[in-house]
């Protein structure tokens, strides 16, 4: 990015903002409830703010945003010990209060499957195949090797593939709809 | 059409396609669920809370600063 050597309050708050849709996705990845979620956020943008000139104008604020609230999620995990036990019928719970906003089946099962990936897989795949960082980037905010990202990143892909029973048959084209049906057709 | 040439087409429909460009791998339909997944809570935009949080948070500063200068 260019000129953020000019940041003022102004521009931290501007960034912060822009980073936040972003940032709260990944709060829902990780927590897997949009009410946990929020609230990890909301901790997250006091700990930003009260850190502020902690924060080097011109690095990447998004990728300091998520260091944060994982932290954040990781010592409040250790704290209360993780309440969500019961992942399907939380699930399924928050899907019928925004059916709309998932109408998507496919989507319900994804989110299932997600939830049965190890922590520090999930985190890894998320931060790398949908929050839009580099290895490298997705390293630092964990805290580990490069090498280390990009094993659990594959070995989140392959354990997904196997929860959704995606294979190279019936997995291709433009429409997972079409895609499931096909499945059926050729199962039964 | 005979048994063995229907059996044969069969055979042909359920192997694996080749890789052609615009193909999607079984690695990309999980790359697509994610972003699906991923794209559907960033799509929910910024909750009010949030705005209003921020809001506060400056408006403190602000206090706080105006307060220092006195």
């Amino acid at each position: 990015m260019s000129k953020e050597d000019e940041i003022d309050d102004r521009g931290f708050k501007r960034d912060l903002l822009a980073s936040l849709p972003n940032l709260r996705a990944f709060a829902v990845s990780l927590t897997g409830r949009h009410d946990k979620a929020d609230d990890l956020v909301q901790d997250t943008i006091m700990k930003a703010w009260a850190n502020q000139t902690s924060f080097t104008a011109g690095t990447n604020m998004r990728a300091w945003l998520f260091t944060i609230l994982r932290n954040e999620f990781y010592s409040q995990m250790r704290k209360r010990g993780r309440e969500v036990q019961d992942s399907d019928g939380l699930f399924s719970e928050r899907f019928s209060v925004h059916p709309e906003q998932y109408g998507r089946l496919d989507l319900q099962d994804f989110r299932k499957a997600l939830d049965k990936l190890p922590d520090d897989q999930r985190e890894a795949i998320i931060l790398v195949g949908a929050a839009g960082f580099a290895y490298e980037e997705a390293a630092a905010i964990c805290g580990c090797a490069v090498g280390t990202i990009k094993s659990r990143v594959s070995r989140a892909r392959a354990r997904l593939q196997e929860l959704l029973g995606v294979s190279g048959e019936g997995d291709y084209g433009p429409d997972a709809g079409d895609a499931a049906i096909t499945s059926r057709a050729f199962g039964s | 059409m005979s048994d063995d040439n229907r059996k044969k087409q069969e055979m042909t429909a359920i192997q694996p396609p080749e890789v052609r460009p615009g193909a999607v791998q079984p690695n990309a339909s999980i790359s697509r669920k994610l972003r699906d997944f991923y794209d559907a809570v960033q799509e929910e935009g910024i909750p009010d809370r949030f705005l209003d949080l921020l809001e506060r948070l400056e408006q403190a500063e602000k206090n706080a600063k105006s307060v220092n200068v006195k």
